[in-house]
């Protein structure tokens, strides 16, 4: 049982971090790709419908951490302090700054949530750099600086297939394959999030069986109700992006 | 701990829980109503009825933007400062809370982003099922979230083993009367919210006598007032059950409303039980349930004016806008502060629950969310404002022109 809620956590926590991974290496290059109002009003439309359904993966991980590994929760968050408040903090001031920029409609008000966006798109890869880098044992320097390539890269591909025209070239970087890039990418902040969290042996921190058994079933039962949502969306919103949306 | 920085981690929590739960409550309520109205848009193809589903649609995603950011900073923070909570109850308050954020918070979001971007790009009974997913997956929250507020309230079907709690019967945990009568008296009090924030702001746009809207905003005020009828005996009955609940439960908590020789008397079976310590909730309590059975009969007469249709009635109905906002806080606060000083009730001391820190970590993280949230809140309530008073041609929602310069809202001030 513990090997399934394992299975269950790293499923959510790596998906977070390659979904929710793009969309915070977008913001960190909204002012590289979009160098006018409306250019980053369209570079943000194509991480638009998605962010909000990529956030709940790292919610959902965060829930499972409490639920199914209580012991690892208190590890994790409690001996990481300042890390995770950092990527708190960049993550409430980045969701601002998403939702409510197209809310006014003043130049300065957009300036103010572009800095916002990309500000704290930096803070939470940094943040996540140095959670990783500590949970590895690395310097927590060097965590970051791979933090921030790697998100940046990841979000450029991401980009490079969600974008049109000269917004589109930008990201591309003058390389052909995005896709093949965006797979790269993927593959490598997986294979990160693999290393970190075999690193935290959860499976000896799980919570007692009857928890377990109260837990696990129903979440496998909902799982597939969650990933056709998500796959709902995607589909949905598969087409690049040509002019701006509700954000 | 010293009693200093366990008061500065309590009080962060306090702030960030009430923070959040002001967007819960109106998320809750005006989602309802939102969903309902647009049934009656999609049905009858109502103009006038999808008017009314973008204006207050628009005001709703507004508010659940801000909404979703204080509760994620809430939910870290029983992780970053009250790890004893997790550790001693992890095994059944952390299931609790896992099981809200995969069964039904995961697919709120999602279907959220649904119904914004894909507004007008899908079939419209679609949509229309994405709103009602919506509003079922939040009761979906609120029923979580409450058994497990109800856990730490009357700690049932757990025992002890190690210094720690283990689920011995889930049975006994989903029907826990401290969760659900509680669940009862706050959806009572959510829809009451719905119900009042749409007759108010209705009230308040129709006071201001804009030209053209005066439709949206008169079949809004019924609409309101009509669910906030029924609301207000439900959310009454509730809490009057949750009284005899909490007599076998948390005498004390229903002693706040007593004597003091009442209260003297459970100090000192409790000190006798528990070992010495003061077992007398702070009267904030008491004050705060008084406050919230007072913004209740308010809330009847303004509801009966309204609907009466006296002249009055607009200027009542948009006083009355704070009222639901201030009972529900006044409800928690009575609910928090009457458990003390117990966080799982007669098991676990909220002082014991803290995390070791440094006061100094508290007291930076405290000034900086609390500063961040109150800015927030104002940034949400000056929002909500101006997009109430643009009326329904102001919303950005279902704005599917192929036009950039279309889909960017206009100002009209």
């Amino acid at each position: 049982m513990e090997v399934v809620a394992v299975a269950v956590l790293a499923f959510f926590a790596l998906g977070y971090l390659i979904l929710g991974g793009a969309d915070i290496g977008t913001g960190m290059m909204l002012p590289y790709l979009g160098r006018t109002d409306q250019e980053r009003r369209l570079v943000l439309t194509g991480i638009a419908p998605f962010f909000l359904a990529n956030e709940v993966w790292l919610v959902a991980t965060i829930g499972l951490l409490a639920g199914a590994f209580p012991e690892l929760e208190a590890v994790v968050v409690h001996d990481l302090y300042v890390p995770f408040t950092l990527l708190l903090f960049g993550w409430v001031v980045r969701d601002m700054g998403l939702w409510l920029r197209g809310r006014v409609d003043r130049r300065a008000w957009r300036a103010v949530a572009d800095v916002a966006v990309f500000t704290a798109s930096w803070c939470m890869a940094l943040g996540w750099g140095a959670l990783i880098g500590a949970v590895l044992g690395g310097p927590s320097l060097i965590g970051m600086a791979a933090a921030a390539v790697l998100f940046g890269l990841h979000g450029l591909a991401f980009s490079a297939l969600r974008l049109t025209g000269v917004l589109r070239r930008r990201a591309e970087l003058g390389l052909p394959g995005a896709a093949a890039r965006f797979l790269l990418t993927s593959a490598a902040v997986a294979v990160i999030g693999i290393l970190a969290g075999a690193r935290l042996e959860p499976a000896g921190m799980a919570a007692d069986r009857a928890s377990l058994a109260f837990l696990l079933p129903p979440t496998l039962a909902v799982l597939p109700v969650l990933m056709a949502a998500q796959a709902w969306m995607w589909w949905m919103f598969r087409h690049r992006v040509t002019r701006p949306s509700y954000l | 701990m010293d009693t200093a920085t366990l008061d500065l981690a309590r009080l962060e929590f306090a702030v960030t829980a009430s923070i959040h739960f002001l967007f819960v409550a109106f998320t809750l309520g005006v989602a309802t109503l939102v969903a309902l109205v647009q049934t009656r848009a999609t049905v009858t193809g109502s103009p006038l009825h999808w008017r009314m589903t973008r204006y207050w649609g628009q005001l709703y995603v507004i508010n659940y933007a801000v909404g979703i950011v204080t509760g994620l900073v809430m939910e870290l923070q029983l992780g970053l400062n009250w790890s004893g909570l997790g550790h001693f109850s992890g095994n059944v308050f952390g299931s609790l809370l896992a099981m809200e954020t995969l069964t039904a918070f995961f697919l709120e979001s999602t279907f959220l982003g649904l119904w914004i971007f894909g507004w007008g790009r899908m079939n419209r009974w679609l949509h229309l099922g994405l709103i009602w997913g919506i509003v079922l997956t939040a009761y979906a929250s609120a029923f979580w979230i409450m058994l497990s507020n109800g856990f730490l309230q009357n700690p049932v079907g757990s025992r002890v083993v190690d210094g720690v709690l283990r689920l011995t019967d889930a049975s006994a945990v989903f029907t826990n009367a401290s969760a659900l009568v509680a669940l009862g008296h706050l959806m009572g009090g959510a829809l009451l919210t719905g119900g009042l924030v749409f007759a108010g702001v209705s009230a308040w746009q129709l006071r201001g006598a804009r030209h053209g809207d005066e439709v949206v905003y008169a079949t809004s005020l019924k609409w309101g007032l009509r669910v906030a009828l029924p609301a207000l005996p439900v959310t009454a009955w509730m809490g009057v059950t949750h009284f005899d609940v909490l007599e076998a439960t948390q005498p004390m908590k229903s002693a706040l409303l007593g004597d003091s020789a009442e209260q003297a008397l459970l100090q000192g079976q409790l000190a006798a039980q528990y070992g010495p310590d003061q077992y007398v909730p702070s009267s904030i309590g008491t004050i705060a349930a008084y406050l919230m059975m007072f913004c209740w009969v308010l809330m009847l007469l303004v509801t009966l004016v309204g609907l009466a249709g006296r002249r009055v009635r607009l200027r009542l109905l948009t006083l009355a806008l704070p009222l639901p906002f201030i009972a529900l806080l006044a409800g928690w606060v009575f609910r928090e502060t009457g458990r003390q000083p117990w966080v799982v009730y007669g098991l676990l001391k909220t002082g014991d629950a803290l995390s070791p820190m440094s006061p100094l970590a508290l007291r930076t993280s405290l000034v900086v969310f609390t500063g961040l949230f109150v800015f927030l809140g104002v940034v949400n309530y000056w929002l909500l404002a101006r997009f109430a008073r643009r009326g329904p041609d102001g919303s950005a929602l279902g704005v599917t022109s192929a036009d950039p310069a279309a889909s960017i809202p206009h100002p009209t001030f």
